[in-house]
């Protein structure tokens, strides 16, 4: 881990010092390591609880409120180390785009290159769709809506199986087996439709309460 | 000496910072003294500035008080609600320009103008009157102490126009702005929240015209918004309008159709409308009685609490769904809400309080002053700003997602709504032809699919790409929303390194040059006044020393030597022909001339006094 070279006190995070409150050289953009800008390694396994409280814990040292009246360069650092630790934690809080990090990081292949799904997957994809319109087009109580009820719960449960194997891929790749990151690839583009369509519905529910 | 006291200036107001609530009906100041916000305001007034102008024959502008009260007579010459205007273009407002008295216009960069006496306003000039007056409140009651540090908060629904124009009208006004807040963020502060280890809160602030809701989670004094929502048209003002629809309708009875549609009439009904509305929050019926023009015939009307919920209970279901919206954005159900803060005036209305309580099955904060909630907060926010505390920290969202319109008029989200702020995104882009060296792009705010449905934030021309194949260059373009919410855009060619050049064309906002231009006028209309008042107390000194060189000539004409009368009486004559013209600095000179022209008379004077004393004669018989 690095020393802060104003106080020699070990970083937590490469932002800024914790104890001597000095604002580090800005390492942020958008290709910065987010696990590094939190003082972790990159893993698959996180502790959420933890995560947040770091990022409370350094958004304390480097939060442009707290350099309001210094001068432009920190104000501006104060800036860009904010944003680095919040473009940082949303792709660290959110399983998918830690995922898709993760793959990419491990020199594992991209979005596009296993874009192909299986063809029973698609048709699944489909009868969502449908399950979807009937629901839109029809009545409050109507069975379609309730059918949409079951639906949402299903599909929940099968992007939490989704996720248990992205997990025992990055198991198995951190073991050292291979081959791990195209599967974990395949199943991340599942999980994404999976996910469209979850936040569809959930823009229907929130529609219909606020119709009733 | 002078340096010791320098140091403690500066300490005393490296300290300071005042909250501004730049509000549509009010405005109010409010700064952290002895450990808490208070609301600043002079011994005998109240501290709230009604956001009103009126422009009166003599040129002059009225703001505040005197402004609301002039509405009454002379309403084609005061304007209200200037906010409903910032950072707007004509057809964004065409509802609110309805209530506008003078003719409105758009400037070439979309900023509206109104014609008031033959003069063009901006929303942010005028805006910039009454923050002006909401600081000179301030500074007053602060016993004359000077600092130019604030706060000012804008709706959390205000787009990065509107944001840029309160930062300009503050810029405009002489003030050093330390942060732009979202109004219901500022009023999770007032309540001193912070206390609490851990919890969720619900802000709900239904002001005059605007409502939002916010939720946020508290831990370990850092105050975390996690969704926001609101509907930019609807508030308490909407409530009266409905009472005044009521009126309309009976009063088209009696009255000629022109005789209702008249300005000052309609004030008249409006603010009884609201004088009724406040009456209806406290008791069980209240009477809304205007008095007709010309016939002087009273009209009366009581409506009971019933009937006044009925009324208003459209708009309240309005104000409850965007609480699903707010919950359903923050991820959380409603009884994972711990605390509700009530902001606004609006939130007095008994029906408000009621279903916001069973909503969230929770009794919502009342102990503060609705109206004073945001002022307060916002104090907080200037109290950490200025470097008064580390113990709380506000982390506040953007509410709006940043787009880019991409081929066939469609939005790539740049930067998702309810992102934690500041925040950067950044989007490669490359050329299509051979040689190609700009690209022009067209930022746009909100949530819709098409660009056209959304905001125009800025038209953006790209220009200085190094000239090379199509599709070889790498331009990255970076979009940085900063603490205040406000987005600025930069670029780079990766390939070679360079910075491309980005020009904005702001849309219904100022340039950073007509900011100049309009402070450059203001300096020099300053300056003009400050020769104005400097031309009447210098002629009013010339005449008194000429009326006491007369005197003295008269009694001691023979004890000068001729050289040095003929030397005073030249000076006096400039003096006076000097005082005849409007000239400052010839005034000053002559003036000058005849000080020392006269000094041997007064030498002379004083020892003719001195001599008088000495032989024991009364002062008073020199």
């Amino acid at each position: 881990m690095n020393v802060c070279p104003r106080c020699q006190a070990t970083l937590e995070t490469p932002l800024a010092c914790g104890a001597c409150g000095a604002l580090l050289a800005a390492v942020g953009g958008p290709h910065a390591d987010p696990f590094a800008l939190f003082g972790l390694e990159p893993a698959w396994a996180l502790d959420a609880a933890d995560l947040k409280r770091r990022l409370l814990r350094f958004t304390r040292l480097v939060h442009p409120d707290f350099f309001a009246t210094a001068s432009e360069p920190e104000r501006h650092a104060a800036e860009s180390a904010s944003a680095a630790l919040n473009s940082a934690y949303q792709v660290l809080d959110d399983e998918a785009s830690r995922a898709d990090w993760l793959i990419g990081h491990f020199g594992g292949p991209d979005e596009q290159a296993e874009r192909s799904m299986p063809r029973s997957f698609l048709m699944e994809v489909l009868d969502w769709n449908e399950a979807l319109e009937a629901a839109r087009a029809s009545a409050p109580s109507a069975p379609e809506r309730q059918a949409i009820a079951r639906l949402a719960a299903e599909l929940g449960e099968r992007r939490r199986q989704v996720f248990e194997s992205i997990a025992a891929r990055f198991a198995a790749h951190a073991a050292g087996e291979r081959g791990q990151l195209a599967p974990a690839r395949q199943d991340l583009n599942a999980a994404r439709y999976l996910d469209k369509t979850l936040a569809e519905i959930a823009g229907l529910r929130v529609a219909q309460s606020l119709s009733t | 000496m002078a340096f010791i006291e320098l140091t403690v200036l500066n300490n005393a107001s490296r300290q300071t910072a005042i909250g501004i609530d730049l509000g549509t009906t009010n405005s109010l100041g409010a700064m952290w003294v002895d450990g808490r916000p208070i609301v600043l305001h002079p011994e005998g007034e109240n501290g709230y500035v009604p956001s009103a102008l009126h422009f009166a024959e003599d040129g002059r502008i009225l703001v505040g008080r005197a402004a609301r009260d002039r509405a009454l007579i002379d309403p084609q010459h005061t304007l209200f609600s200037i906010k409903r205007f910032m950072g707007r273009g004509l057809a964004d407002v065409a509802r609110d320009i309805e209530s506008v008295p003078c003719p409105v216009s758009e400037s070439p960069t979309g900023v509206i103008q109104f014609e008031m006496r033959g003069k063009a306003y901006t929303p942010q000039e005028l805006s910039a009157l009454i923050l002006m007056k909401v600081h000179d409140m301030a500074c007053r009651a602060l016993g004359g102490k000077e600092t130019t540090r604030v706060v000012i908060t804008v709706p959390a629904y205000f787009d990065d126009a509107q944001r840029n124009a309160t930062r300009d009208a503050a810029r405009l006004a002489g003030l050093d702005v330390l942060r732009i807040v979202n109004e219901p963020t500022a009023a999770s502060l007032a309540y001193g929240l912070d206390q609490r280890k851990q919890g969720n809160v619900a802000v709900f602030d239904l002001g005059g015209g605007t409502f939002d809701v916010s939720i946020l989670s508290i831990e370990e004094g850092v105050f975390r918004v996690l969704s926001t929502h609101g509907d930019t048209h609807l508030g308490g003002d909407d409530i009266d309008r409905a009472l005044v629809a009521v009126a309309l309708e009976d009063l088209a009875r009696t009255l000629p159709a022109p005789a209702l549609r008249d300005p000052a009439f309609r004030q008249l009904l409006r603010l009884a409308a609201e004088k009724c509305k406040i009456e209806l929050s406290s008791a069980p019926e209240a009477e809304m009685h205007v008095t007709l023009p010309e016939s002087g015939m009273q009209w009366r009307r009581r409506f009971s609490r019933e009937e006044f919920d009925a009324l208003a209970a459209p708009l309240v279901e309005r104000t409850i769904d965007a609480c699903r919206q707010a919950l359903a954005d923050a991820k959380l159900e409603r009884n994972a809400i711990d605390e509700v803060v009530l902001v606004g005036g609006a939130t007095r209305i008994p029906l408000v309080r009621k279903r916001v309580e069973q909503f969230f099955a929770r009794k919502p904060h009342t102990e503060l002053n609705p109206d004073e909630v945001v002022a307060l907060g916002a104090a907080v926010q200037a109290h950490v700003l200025a470097g008064g505390t580390r113990d709380i920290l506000l982390m506040d969202v953007t509410p709006l997602s940043l787009g880019m319109e991409t081929m066939g008029g469609a939005v790539a989200k740049v930067i998702l709504r309810n992102s934690t702020i500041p925040c950067s995104a950044s989007e490669g882009f490359t050329t299509y032809a051979d040689n190609q060296t700009g690209i022009d792009f067209h930022v746009v705010q909100g949530e819709r699919e098409l660009a056209r449905d959304c905001r125009t934030l800025g038209r953006f021309k790209l220009s200085g790409i190094p000239p090379m194949p199509a599709g070889m260059a790498r331009v990255a373009v970076k979009f940085h929303i900063d603490a205040n919410g406000v987005l600025t855009v930069s670029a780079k060619e990766e390939s070679t390194g360079l910075s491309a050049r980005i020009e904005v064309a702001p849309m219904n906002g100022l340039t950073d040059a007509q900011v100049e231009s309009m402070l450059k006028a203001s300096y020099e209309h300053a300056r003009a006044d400050f020769d104005q008042s400097r031309l009447a107390n210098l002629k009013v000194e010339i005449g008194t020393m000429l009326r006491a060189t007369e005197r003295g000539l008269r009694n001691y004409r023979a004890e000068l030597d001729k050289e040095t009368l003929r030397d005073l009486e030249d000076a006096m004559k400039s003096a006076r022909e000097a005082a005849e013209r409007d000239d400052v600095n010839a005034l000053q000179k002559a003036r000058d001339v005849f000080e020392r022209a006269a000094e041997p008379l007064a030498a002379v004077m004083m020892d003719s006094v001195a001599k008088q004393a000495l032989t024991g004669k009364r002062l008073d018989e020199v």
